[in-house]
């Protein structure tokens, strides 16, 4: 049961980018078939295709034997939505991240194929007859009714400054914002965004309760939602080249398993007595959930069988076996600790390393996240200055004149503290700031402020308790 | 050049099964650098380099994803079933056993002991092949940022930040479970704070290419990575704090490619 509607999706109507980009924002929306371009890649068609081994069929095959099976799915969102109407959506993984998506690749039509349906919001839930219908009308109308829409995100394509900012949380009318964030795509002319050739395809789709799944994307995680998946869903993962792609093999949709998920399975193995006496079939049919293929069961069952039935090569090659073994009898030998001793000290040493890699994951996003926002600023300061330049006796100035007494001590503080600490190395981020000086000023940068007051703390904290780095620092400039 | 230098060492140091699916920095580099010197030139217009360059990230994303999704497969399945097994040997050979026998129960624990430990260290390594990768990502769209004066870098990471090679919640949760069963698994330290400070503090010669070896690798290579740049900038992080790290250089690794 396939369950992957590619969405292709024609440049041509701002309403179809507008959809495209609306996938990325779905949240609490049940949209199964939804395209998600966000966050995909983008892929020029001129150049080489990507013979990604997930790769794909071509769009009018794969909208041939999608359609009818989107029926099912979406139809069993449709019910199910009605039961957790905000609660569906694609596994936040991030829940406290608020990140722009990208903007939306979408993927230049091959044509006609019309595309897939578009389930859209849970508010205004489409019966389902209407559904094939709806695979062969744009479907930027049901997109646009979903209160649910996310923001979109900020720059991306749009390296010609004209994008709005529009993140923000769930509260604001995301309809409006969405249509202007279209016809900027439209209008954009970025070089980039010339052509936009992949497809991501997501489905949503709902699981019996109990089982959940985070199953990612690379558009995933509706972050900007931050909702938490109450009722668990299983997206499948594919990734569709529409102009097809030299590489057809069949799609190999690319799953995200996960320990429910992996419960499940074990159950339904067990009830057939056993991982040797289970078919992918017969547990495709106890799990119950949509959105499985038989080809993630299968891949599974293998993967499974192997874990259970050689233990120790299941651990890793029996290169590894040997090896370890070979590690500890050094150990013994070389210095007499016992082996219970040096797998402790193994455990500190790994303990230590993810403490760390977890720190540094936290730092990255925190930089992205502020990098994001004061793109944002000066995208703002920018507009506010052409619309500055446009009307040349404006009212506005009185205004920006009032805030700036209040805001000036703040922020240029700041300001020139973050310039004292920083080397900045690129020129954007130099413009940005003293953009962000200005416009702050004008707009009330208050949470900026706090915003970048923090992450140099957090930096400033980290760096400053070993000085023995520093020391070290030091002598690696050299 | 750093940079390039400790992944190179950190694939050399990995399981041999994952060494091909790292960042191609290298590649990446030469063709920042063929761009940017390209860039008068007409023919390959601009817009065309930057296809191309995303084109490749893409794959590598691709590649990043597809490997990191199997492995954290198999790391659920295999999780489930060291938690079955010690199961198992406890109700079977454990004091309230069907068969309880001491011997068996200790020689089983031990095995299970060095699995498990071996497992987490696995895991914690498919955490920092994610975080490498994404490092390289970042540093390569940096660099092609400042040689093409390209505006790449912030929608581009944004997008990787969105990846699920870079969404490593469930590893990591996975990573505690097992830290928590291990502290149930292994006997009560009995020894004094000294002695064990002190045989820490040897010299530790590991030989072989265990998973011990990869994560004192892979921890030595962050800390040097994290020493502080000369472009350090707005984007960058911060040197690392690591207590202990007399500790993490005190083992030597023995191979022919000396880490430190």
């Amino acid at each position: 049961m396939e369950a992957r509607p590619a969405l292709s999706i024609q440049r041509s109507g701002a309403s179809q980018l507008g959809s495209l980009g609306v996938s990325g924002g779905l949240s609490s929306s049940l949209s199964i078939p939804s395209t998600h371009l966000e966050g995909t890649y983008q892929k020029l068609p001129d150049i080489q295709q990507v013979p990604s081994e997930r790769e794909l069929t071509t769009r009018p095959q794969a909208h041939a034997t999608r359609v009818p099976t989107n029926n099912g799915v979406v139809g069993h969102i449709f019910s199910s939505s009605s039961g957790f109407s905000s609660d569906l959506h694609y596994s936040s993984v991030l829940p406290n991240e608020k990140h722009s998506r990208n903007s939306p690749f979408i993927s230049q039509s091959l044509a006609d194929t019309a595309s897939l349906p578009l389930s859209q919001s849970s508010s205004s839930l489409l019966p389902q007859p209407t559904i094939p219908s709806c695979c062969n009308k744009e479907n930027s109308g049901s997109w646009c009714t979903d209160p649910d829409f996310l923001d979109f995100p900020v720059s991306t394509p749009v390296q010609s400054g004209q994008v709005e900012n529009i993140q923000r949380s769930e509260d604001f009318s995301k309809q409006n914002d969405w249509q202007e964030w279209a016809d900027q795509l439209i209008t954009c002319d970025d070089a980039l965004t010339s052509n936009w050739n992949e497809l991501l395809v997501d489905n949503v789709t709902n699981l019996e309760p109990k089982m959940a799944c985070q199953v990612a994307k690379p558009c995933t995680t509706m972050p900007a939602q931050n909702q938490q998946l109450p009722s668990p869903s299983v997206e499948s993962l594919r990734v569709v080249n529409p102009s097809s792609s030299a590489n057809n093999a069949p799609a190999k949709p690319r799953m995200r398993w996960t320990p429910e998920l992996h419960e499940a399975f074990v159950e339904a193995v067990n009830q057939l007595g056993g991982s040797e006496r289970a078919t992918p079939k017969g547990v495709l049919k106890l799990m119950k959930v949509d959105g499985l293929t038989i080809y993630h069961v299968k891949s599974h069952l293998q993967k499974y069988r192997t874990a259970r039935y050689r233990p120790e090569s299941s651990e890793g090659s029996s290169e590894k076996k040997l090896t370890s073994m070979e590690e500890i009898s050094s150990l013994d030998l070389k210095t007499g600790m016992g082996i219970t001793e040096a797998l402790r000290l193994q455990m500190e040493v790994q303990k230590r390393l993810h403490e760390q890699l977890e720190i540094q994951r936290n730092l990255q996003l925190r930089i992205e996240e502020q990098g994001r926002y004061l793109q944002m600023m000066f995208e703002k300061q920018k507009s506010g200055l052409d619309k500055l330049k446009v009307s040349s006796s404006n009212p506005e100035n009185p205004a920006a004149t009032s805030d700036a007494t209040k805001e000036a001590p703040t922020k240029s503080e700041l300001e020139s503290s973050q310039r004292d600490h920083l080397d900045s190395g690129t020129g954007t981020v130099n413009n940005a700031k003293s953009m962000l000086e200005r416009s702050s000023r004008e707009m009330g940068g208050e949470d900026m402020a706090t915003e970048a007051g923090d992450l140099e703390k957090t930096k400033a904290r980290v760096s400053e308790t070993s000085p023995e780095q520093a020391a070290k620092r030091s002598r690696i400039k050299e | 050049m750093k940079f390039g230098k400790r992944l190179k060492q950190q694939i050399e140091e990995s399981l041999p099964a994952w060494r091909d699916k790292f960042l191609s920095y290298k590649e990446l580099k030469k063709l920042v650098r063929q761009i940017s010197s390209a860039e008068s030139c007409v023919e390959y217009g601009k817009a065309d380099a930057e296809a191309e360059f995303v084109h490749l990230l893409n794959n590598e994303i691709d590649k990043f994803n597809v490997f990191f999704m199997e492995q954290e497969e198999d790391f659920i399945i295999r999780h489930k079933e060291l938690q079955q097994r010690i199961k198992r040997v406890i109700e079977t050979w454990g004091p309230n056993g069907t068969k309880p026998s001491e011997a068996e129960y200790k020689d089983e624990m031990a095995k299970i002991r060095k699995d498990i430990v071996n497992f987490h260290g696995e895991m914690v390594l498919l955490v920092n092949y994610s975080n490498i990768n994404y490092t390289g990502l970042a540093k390569i769209l940096k660099k092609y940022d400042k040689r093409t004066g390209g505006l790449l870098r912030l929608p581009f990471i944004q997008k990787v930040l969105q990846q699920p090679f870079f969404i490593t919640d469930l590893v990591s949760k996975l990573v505690k479970e097992c830290e928590n069963i291990i502290d149930e698994v292994f006997p009560v330290e009995q020894e004094d704070e000294e002695e064990i400070v002190k045989e820490q503090r040897e010299a530790i010669t590991v030989a072989g290419k265990g998973i011990f070896r990869n994560t004192v690798a892979a921890l030595l290579s962050m800390q040097e990575i994290r020493r502080g740049s000369s472009t350090y900038g707005h984007f960058s992080l911060p040197p690392m704090d690591l207590p202990d790290s007399d500790l993490i250089h005190s083992f030597q690794l023995n191979s022919p490619i000396p880490i430190v």
